[in-house]
């Protein structure tokens, strides 16, 4: 028995234990701990987990399925896979270059429908040509996200506000200041939804045929991608960068060597605001078509885990964001094929993010065996 | 004006108690963004116990009704088990572990409702029905002018939670345990010290936490939609913690900020109801408390002050 | 005489270090016993471990006569052991009182029902108890509002209250001054001499002296003599501690100090909280010269520092560093004006200690080339020629060098990097504040030479210290703070330790 455990302890340190990429393998280790979880959920739901797991996958694309509809593939799963998560990635990359600044945002939620709402009002109900209106429905969302992100960072600067505090505030204020604009003015009856914006404004495209597959098109998928590589460039290689990871780390050594600690808050909330804007955008103007009042989308607060999964590294993120929507999406397929409940998703995204919390756990209990181990 | 107390009233009263609730756990030095997630599950499960007792029980069904207050308790406490469990045996960060349980919250709740209604109810609903929450009114003191409002007509949880209130508050304030409680949010290396055991007050308080949101979300339960539904996410968690900060962490001011509250939503649905504006301009009624409180932070945020070691893990070896 | 306390062959361990190394050592009833010994020689550890705070790994303790497994602080009182602490252990926004009762409240029952801590006869008790033991507190002071002294004697009376007839104090005179500590062991001696037994950790020599009966010395763990304080010299003691023969004095050149490099001027500083801590102060400090800031902590020292680099704005006055107005400058308008500044709080202020050593030896100049181009692109190479040659430079000890995280470097290896650091700059002026605070002999040696140096070399020094050895030692000039206003300025050799002491009390006070 007690060599048993030893061998658990072992295993345990190489998932965990100090080393190269340990954060990598600690990450790896919770979503091995979360299937674990879902493989024991399904099997009390009297569901065969592999089959399950399996659905998932088609279902998101990464796997084939065993048919498909007409004018449908594994690519246009996989298509439809990047359009859901455009939103995501904008937003944990939001999270986690706050974060980076010892900043909690918290308003992901909140600035999306703000930014989205602006975009909505302002270009999505206009016939403008549709490279124009996309590309302003872009600048829009970036900018109403940055405006309210500057607001956060200055009151946390100025007036030594909690952000967090700020960002709840914020978040109900917006979310019930625009519903009300959504219930006297742009209501659709039918849906109880504001009214869908038109397509020329839509930063998606669906139904698009290329060669005989009709596909979603998420025309800002490349945009995604292209902020994580220069986010991850500004960190690692600006003065910049620099400057907001000192902050992050000990604003008060910071101050000391002649940052402008404000500067650099109010400037990292810039840039985090404009990415829930891009965020705000791509889910309101891109994956769905209109805002629902008084709902603010979980998502906003998915990408806080979801950055945290990814170790609040850009990359990370992205992949987390990725992996996170592939249960979201494979679940639809999954759910409808095995007979399970579709909230099962949700609940197996919640025990990831929950075993990520507590990966700081996992790499000290790691160490300390460790420790343990080198000094029998 | 009787309307804006009788309905201010049944408002501030539940999400008052869950503030209580937000006052042990962060006063102790835990940090509970959780409150949302913990007033939502205790909801559920009281509205679960609700559901199941109904089809056998045939006694009197206000029995029922007053043991699902209990069983919410429980389920609230239930989840905050996980919450300190969380923060104070795995060290996980403090805030992101609320996130995080809200988010589950709402996921095991959406899920679980719909699995037993749909395997043993057989119908496919993501509810459970309650009953309309007895109410009462006090002969003669209800007869007082413009205060008698406060006695009449009013549901009889606002006296359990009035109850409980008071004795939430003696224990934090008067008791040997509430001195521990508040000294493990100021230093907790000094309790430790003095051979208390500052995990296990962080672990009840936490816990006590969950049990009074619990508390106070089956009671929004009843009063709103005499349902458990989902809607029950509707941020009176994080109204709550707007209240306990704006009471900076005492009960005393707390309760005051949860009457302005209730009375700022009752007084300005009346309103928008004298005024025969749309219903929806509720909605703008709605953000008072949150600009209120940002206005509050605002201008007194130097009066205002969170417990000292809030938030930090406390580790016995750094010192 | 009886041994009330035996620690038989205790060893303890953390992770990468021993901190007690097969240590037996025996306590006798009513004696006053030192443990000295340098800064993580083990003795805060060895105590907390009589104390409940820590188990040991091998080893029994025994006390009375028993052998005892104290496992909690719980345990240690119920033997009658009490212990204060290095960093107080009080509750700050509870009253005197509820601090001292913490653990075992007195109760009764309101209205016959419910139990209620019994306030008012505790206010009671704590009077009686403070006025047996003439150590003076009001119970109902919150400890927010107090001094630290008082805190002290909370510290104290916390114990007694306990009934503790083993008495441990852990470093008690660090934050005191003179006459403080005067009193302290004066006290100290009363309890001695009323039936206690004391356990008195210490690095100051003197004091030892003065108080204690027997001394045992500990050296990286290990247990080095246990020696009769009567008959023994302080220099054979220091010998012991610091396992090697020490030198006291310091070659100090005698030069005439040059050209006025800070000048500081009616400059008043206001707290968070609106009190004045700096009253219109005004000093200037020279090239060649070491002006020397005395006071008891918490006397507006250390704002005064803060202010002149800028950490805190200035509420009225100016400061002019080589003739350039400073006063509202930014930190780093004023860190290229020529200051430097070593912090008193390395882990908080000095440091970022999650970036690695290389970017921490570049904090101050990474924004400018060669360690950045004009398009604010990090030119990562130039920070690691740095790096590696202030490492070679300055000694620093490191695991990985440049990549080292500075958090995982050792105190005085992390004051080295910020030593170097900022004598790097090459400023007119360097500002020390507590530069060898929490290090040991030899580092604080070495950091005093390097001061001296820089003196040589014509920089203009500005001390700040709660050690006033230290100051007495390295100063040319030394300026006395009491309350937020300058007591005094005066050459150094015009002052005696002793009143130093006086106007660090506040009891001359001159107009100049």
């Amino acid at each position: 028995m007690l060599k048993r455990t030893s061998l658990l302890k072992r295993l345990f340190i190489l998932c965990c234990g100090k080393g190269r990429h340990q954060l990598l393998r600690t990450s790896l280790f919770c979503i091995f701990l979360s299937l674990l979880a879902g493989t024991i959920l399904l099997l009390l739901l009297d569901k065969n987990p592999l089959e399950a797991y399996t659905s998932i996958l088609q279902g998101a694309g990464i796997l084939p399925k065993g048919r498909y509809a007409g004018r449908k593939s594994q690519l246009t799963d996989f298509m439809s896979l990047l359009n859901y998560t455009t939103p995501m990635v904008f937003a944990a990359l939001s999270v986690a270059v706050a974060l980076k600044c010892g900043i909690f945002n918290i308003c992901v939620s909140g600035i999306m429908v703000f930014s989205g709402f602006m975009a909505t009002v302002f270009v999505g109900y206009s016939n403008l040509d549709p490279i124009l209106a996309k590309v302003l429905v872009v600048l829009i969302g970036a900018l109403s996200g940055a405006l309210v992100g500057i607001l956060i960072g200055y009151l946390k600067h100025r007036f030594n506000m909690n952000e967090v505090v700020v960002a709840i505030m914020l978040n109900y204020i917006i979310s019930y200041v625009v519903s009300f604009f959504i219930q006297t003015r742009f209501i659709d009856p039918i849906t109880r939804q504001s009214v869908a914006v038109g397509q020329n404004a839509r930063l998606t495209l669906f139904d698009h045929p290329v060669g005989n597959l009709k596909m979603e098109i998420a025309l800002v998928f490349p945009l995604a991608l292209l902020a994580v590589f220069a986010i991850k460039f500004m960190l690692d290689r600006t003065r910049f960068g620099f400057e907001l990871k000192a902050v992050g780390s000990n604003s008060k050594a910071s101050k000391y060597a002649g940052i402008h600690v404000g500067k650099a808050v109010v400037f990292t909330m810039l840039i985090s605001g404009s990415l829930a804007g891009l965020a705000g955008v791509s889910y309101y103007l891109g994956s769905n078509a209109s805002i629902q009042p008084r709902v603010l989308p979980s998502l906003g607060f998915d990408a806080i885990a979801v950055a945290l999964l990814g170790n609040t590294t850009t990359i990370g993120s992205f992949f987390a964001s990725l992996l996170v929507m592939v249960f979201d999406c494979g679940t639809t397929y999954m759910s409808s094929r095995m007979q399970v409940l579709r909230e099962i998703a949700a609940l197996i995204i919640s025990i990831l993010l929950l075993f990520s919390a507590i990966g700081i756990f996992f790499r000290n209990l790691a160490d300390r065996y460790q420790q343990e181990a080198e000094a029998v | 004006m009787n309307t804006i107390i009788i309905e201010g009233l049944s408002f501030s009263l539940p999400l008052f108690i869950i503030a209580i609730g937000g006052i042990y756990s962060e006063g102790s030095g835990i940090t509970n963004l959780a409150l949302e997630g913990l007033l939502g599950f205790g909801a559920f499960f009281g509205g679960l116990s609700y559901a199941v007792l109904s089809r056998s029980f045939t006694g009197d069904p206000t029995t029922l009704i007053y043991a699902s207050l209990g069983f919410a308790m429980i389920g609230g406490a239930l989840l905050a088990l996980l919450h300190a469990l969380m923060c104070i045996k795995f060290k996980a960060n403090q805030v992101i572990s609320g996130v995080v349980i809200n988010m589950l919250s709402v996921a095991l709740t959406a899920f679980l409702a719909n699995q037993i209604n749909a395997s043993f109810f057989g119908q496919p609903s993501n509810k459970f029905l309650l009953e309309v929450f007895p109410k009462t009114t006090i002969p003669l003191l209800s007869n007082i002018p413009i205060l008698g409002a406060v006695f009449t007509d009013f549901y009889t949880f606002e006296l359990i939670i009035v109850i409980v209130a008071l004795f939430m508050a003696y224990l934090l304030y008067k008791t040997p345990t509430g001195m521990h409680i508040r000294a493990c949010g100021d230093n907790p290396h000094a309790l430790a010290a003095a051979g208390g055991n500052v995990q296990k007050v962080r672990f009840w308080s936490v816990i006590a936490s969950g049990a009074l949101s619990g508390l106070g979300g089956m009671c929004f339960a009843y009063s709103i939609s005499t349902t458990f539904s989902p809607n029950i996410y509707m941020g009176f968690g994080y109204l709550a913690i707007a209240a306990y900060i704006f009471g900076s962490w005492k009960i005393g001011p707390t309760f005051l900020a949860c009457i302005l509250f209730g009375f700022a939503r009752s007084g300005g649905y009346v309103l928008v109801q004298k005024l025969k504006l749309p219903s929806s301009y509720g909605d703008l009624v709605l953000t008072l408390p949150y600009i209120v409180t940002l206005v509050l932070l605002l201008f007194f945020s130097s009066a205002n002050k969170p417990p000292r070691a809030l938030g930090e893990v406390y580790d016995q070896a750094k010192r | 005489m009886e041994n009330l306390v035996e620690f038989r062959h205790i060893t303890k361990r953390f992770p990468g270090i021993v901190a007690n190394d097969d240590i037996s050592l025996a306590v006798r009833k009513g004696e006053i016993l030192a443990i000295l010994g340098e800064n993580g020689a083990g003795k805060s550890t060895l105590m907390s471990m009589l104390f409940g705070m820590y188990a040991p790994d091998e080893g029994e303790l025994y006390v009375r006569g028993r052998q005892e497994n104290i496992t909690s602080p719980l345990v240690a009182n119920s033997l009658n052991i009490g212990m204060v602490h290095q960093h107080f252990m009080l509750v700050e926004n509870q009253t005197i009182t509820e601090n001292i009762i913490m653990g075992i409240e007195p109760k009764r029952r309101k209205f016959g029902l419910f139990p209620v801590v019994d306030l008012e006869a505790s206010h009671e008790k704590v009077h009686q108890l403070s006025l047996n033991y003439q150590l003076e507190v009001n119970p109902r002071d919150k400890i927010e509002d107090v001094p630290v002294s008082t805190r002290q004697r909370v510290e104290i009376l916390k114990m007694l209250y306990r009934n503790a007839e083993i008495l441990i104090f852990d470093e008690p005179t660090a934050v005191l001054t003179p006459q403080e500590i005067e009193s302290l062991l004066q006290t100290i001696k009363a309890l001695r001499d009323g039936g206690k037994t004391i356990i008195l950790i210490t690095h100051k020599l003197d004091e030892i002296k003065r108080i204690a009966d027997r001394c045992a010395i500990l050296c990286k763990g290990k247990l080095v003599d246990v020696l009769d304080v009567a008959t023994t010299s302080i220099q054979h003691m220091s010998a012991l501690m610091v396992g090697r023969d020490v030198s006291f004095t310091l070659e100090k050149e005698e030069h005439e100090r040059g050209a006025e490099v800070l000048r500081v001027e009616n400059v008043s500083v206001l707290s968070l909280d609106h009190i004045t801590t700096v009253d219109s102060v005004s000093f200037s400090v020279h090239e060649g010269e070491i002006l020397a800031i005395a006071g008891v902590s918490g006397n507006g020292q250390v704002e005064i520092a803060d202010a002149i680099a800028g950490l805190i704005p200035v509420k009225s006055g100016n400061i002019i560093l080589s003739g350039n107005d400073i006063t509202n400058a930014s930190v780093r308008k004023r860190i290229e004006a020529g200051l430097s500044y070593i912090p008193e709080d390395r882990h908080a202020v000095g440091l970022i200690l999650d970036f690695p050593l290389k970017e921490n030896l570049c904090l101050k100049q990474y924004y400018r080339p060669p360690y950045s181009n004009e398009r604010g692109i990090l030119q990562h190479e130039a920070m690691a020629e740095l790096g590696r040659s202030l490492i070679e430079e300055f000694d620093i000890r490191t695991s990985k060098g440049n990549d080292t995280l500075v958090r995982s470097m050792s105190g005085g290896n992390q004051q080295k990097a910020i030593i170097a650091r900022e004598i790097n700059l090459d400023s007119k002026l360097i500002i020390f504040v507590q530069p060898t605070r929490g290090l040991d002999v030899g580092a604080i040696e070495s950091i005093h030479m390097r001061i001296n140096k820089l003196r040589s070399e014509g920089k203009a020094i500005l001390l700040i210290s709660l050690e006033l050895d230290e100051i007495m030692q390295l100063s040319d000039t030394i300026l006395v703070m009491y309350n937020g206003k300058v007591q005094t300025i005066k050459r150094a050799n015009e002052l005696t330790k002793l009143q130093v002491g006086e106007y660090m009390m506040g009891v001359h006070v001159e107009k100049n």
